[in-house]
């Protein structure tokens, strides 16, 4: 992806079925060791483009892992992903590194900006990476992202000069500063208080709705998940797609995630 | 706008590296303490290589000056016959085996012989002379001394008399004068005006008048006449038996003695053959310039090596999230040889300006001088442009070197274990 083509940040518009960004078929993980620990045993997923997609799951469920294998961080045990079309097992050490710049954006639970940074920097770093310098036209774009989330008067301030929410918003606007085709954020909204997770989850559905890029995000808020387009449970391995309500009806047996939330 | 700095970077560093340089120098920067004392430990290692290298280097300077600047550095003659092996072996008819005895021998053409040496590669100076043993008297008591007779002004070139004189002079000597050493000039009880007596191992004999008497603090020096007095003393008419060179270059009279030796027949003799054990132990206080330096640039590269496996653990979590964003292994471990070589280049700067500074300092004249005396610095030293060129750039690649290691160390991470 050129980094010079900038999108507007106006509403994306859903004309037929969005094209599916990233396909997983019999995804499985095990973690070798003394005693192999099976986390994901065959996932079968589909992610399209524009939608906005919360995975839910107690603790230590392979939430993490999953995230980890979509974005190419992590290799599966048996199974395929395919990103874009593209089976990531066919590429090589570059070839996944161009991938994760081009065609995803990571959001975690810590923020990670880098403190030797100001907040525009920090954003820029994915293009900075991999084109060595952001283009004016690149600069002009991210940083009307960096308004749009609210951080149009921080962009020259460092990581520690912002609060927790400022930077998980920096944070944001980086994931999405190589126009990436999915953003997958792993319990973006975790280190942060009630009203900064709130206003964090409403900076990632607006830009979701702008962009059109998707989002798979982890969350143990039930109230954040129930605001997505789509919720996957993975309970012992396995995944569980459910709609909203069905969610709202099984939070209640979801004694852990509903004492975290 | 652009900041200056990005503008700076823009000019000087290639695209593809702008991304490593950048965060290379922010780690540089941010790095407070921990940078200065990476860059102390390259900067004493380049000061402790200048300044030893400056003073081993002086030292030998200095020595190999006070050896050679009072001897020839080649001296062409008539070759001393061999001696003759014994005929037959099992039936020996001496026990010892003697060289010919020790007699003057021309060297024909002497004009051609020094005009041919003028013309060669590192010859600096050239004198024709007649060197031979005689005895110098006045009164009873005839003392040994070797006579040499040469032009003044081409001999005090090469073996400078003149700066050595106690009293009186020794240029513009004129026929019936002689120059000897206060060693001779004590023994026969004579001073500058006075006369005295030489007879030659020819058994020629005349009488000089002490012109001036020098002293090298060397033990019984050579009595100095001119050319033309020695030629009569000797009997060789108009010739000469030996010929002495001055050289540009010391260490290079090995080549000059062997290209003398194939364009004449006469025997060159290099002043290292001489002094071969002088020669030796200067060029052991070379050899252990380089080792000190060797292990200087290896312990602050032990030193920059470890800050930097320090740093990379430091950044572990940022080297996670920099290859979460598509960062190569390659841009992963440039950045880290980036940071060494930013450590590198500043720090050798620093110790190439201090350990020069040091050594300049050192080499300033601290002692009173002696009355007649140029005043004595501390330490001997001798600084030399291209060595300092030399510790920086060994001190460049040392570190270099050192932060491979580290940075491919760094490279390897991996991104969901740094940052689970």
């Amino acid at each position: 992806m050129a980094s010079t083509t900038s999108t507007p940040i106006t509403e994306v518009i859903p004309i037929g079925d969005p094209p599916i960004v990233i396909e997983t078929r019999g995804l499985k993980k095990t973690y070798f060791g003394k005693i192999d620990v099976p986390v994901l045993f065959g996932l079968d997923i589909e992610i399209r483009a524009r939608e906005f997609l919360a995975i839910v799951g107690q603790s230590g469920s392979g939430k993490s892992t999953l995230l980890n294998i979509l974005g190419a961080l992590d290799v599966p045990t048996a199974g395929t992903v395919l990103v874009n079309g593209v089976d990531i097992s066919t590429l090589d050490e570059d070839g996944l590194a161009r991938l994760r710049s081009d065609e995803v954006g990571f959001i975690f639970q810590a923020h990670y900006l880098l403190d030797e940074f100001t907040c525009l920097e920090n954003a820029l770093m994915p293009i900075t990476i991999r084109h060595g310098e952001a283009s004016d036209e690149d600069r002009e774009r991210v940083l009307k992202l960096l308004e749009r989330v609210g951080l149009g008067d921080q962009i020259n301030k460092h990581p520690d000069e912002m609060s927790g929410g400022q930077n998980q918003r920096c944070a944001i606007v980086r994931a999405l500063a190589n126009q990436p085709k999915i953003v997958l954020a792993d319990e973006p909204t975790g280190n942060l208080d009630s009203r900064s997770g709130a206003e964090v989850f409403e900076m990632m559905r607006e830009m979701n709705r702008l962009s059109g890029v998707a989002f798979v995000m982890i969350t143990h808020d039930d109230r954040l998940a129930q605001a997505a387009d789509r919720i996957l449970l993975i309970e012992d391995g396995n995944i569980v797609e459910i709609t909203n309500d069905e969610h709202k009806k099984k939070v209640d047996r979801l004694t852990p995630v509903k004492e975290l939330a | 706008m652009k900041p200056f700095g990005d503008i700076v970077i823009s000019a000087l560093i290639p695209k593809a590296y702008r991304f490593e340089f950048r965060l290379a120098m922010r780690h540089l920067l941010s790095g407070g303490l921990q940078t200065i004392l990476t860059i102390s430990a390259v900067a004493t290692g380049v000061i402790i290589v200048v300044f030893i290298t400056s003073l081993i280097f002086g030292l030998q300077n200095m020595m190999s000056v006070l050896l050679t600047e009072s001897i020839p550095h080649v001296t062409v003659q008539v070759e001393d016959p061999k001696p003759k092996p014994i005929e037959d072996p099992n039936n020996p008819t001496s026990s010892r085996i003697e060289v010919s005895a020790s007699r003057l021998k021309f060297i024909d053409n002497w004009d051609e012989v020094v005009t041919m040496l003028r013309g060669l590669p590192n010859v600096s100076d050239v004198a024709a002379v007649v060197s031979g043993q005689g005895f110098a008297s006045k009164g009873a008591n005839p003392i040994g001394v070797t006579v040499v007779g040469a032009d003044p002004e081409l001999l005090d070139v090469i073996t400078p008399i003149t700066r050595d004189l106690v009293s009186g002079r020794y240029k513009s000597l004129s026929s019936d004068e002689i120059v000897i050493d206060t060693e001779l000039a004590k023994d026969l009880n004579v001073t500058v005006g006075e006369r005295i007596r030489l007879t030659s191992s020819s058994n020629q004999a005349d009488s000089f008048t002490v012109a001036g008497i020098y002293n090298r603090g060397q033990g019984r020096g050579s009595a100095y006449v001119t050319l033309r007095n020695a030629q009569s003393l000797f009997g060789l008419g108009t010739s000469v038996n030996i010929v002495y060179l001055k050289v540009h270059d010391i260490y290079a009279v090995d080549d000059l003695s062997n290209s003398i030796m194939a364009l004449t027949k006469y025997e060159a003799r290099p002043w290292t053959r001489d002094y071969s054990r002088n020669l030796t132990n200067m060029q052991m206080m070379g050899i252990s310039a380089y080792l000190i330096s060797a292990f200087s640039l290896i312990a602050s590269a032990f030193a920059i090596a470890s800050v930097l496996i320090v740093s990379v653990l430091q950044k572990s979590a940022q080297i996670g999230i920099l290859k979460s964003m598509g960062a190569r292994q390659s841009q992963i471990s440039t950045v880290f040889v980036f940071q060494g070589l930013g450590v590198a280049i500043i720090g050798s700067s620093v110790g190439a300006v201090v350990g020069t500074a040091i050594a300049y300092l050192l080499s300033l004249p601290t002692r009173p001088a002696v009355a007649g005396q140029e005043p004595l610095a501390l330490f001997p030293v001798k600084i030399i442009p291209l060595y300092i060129g030399l510790a920086m750039l060994a001190a460049i690649i040392t570190t270099v070197i050192a932060a491979v290691l580290p940075a491919r160390r760094a490279a390897k991470l991996n991104p969901v274990d740094v940052m689970r």
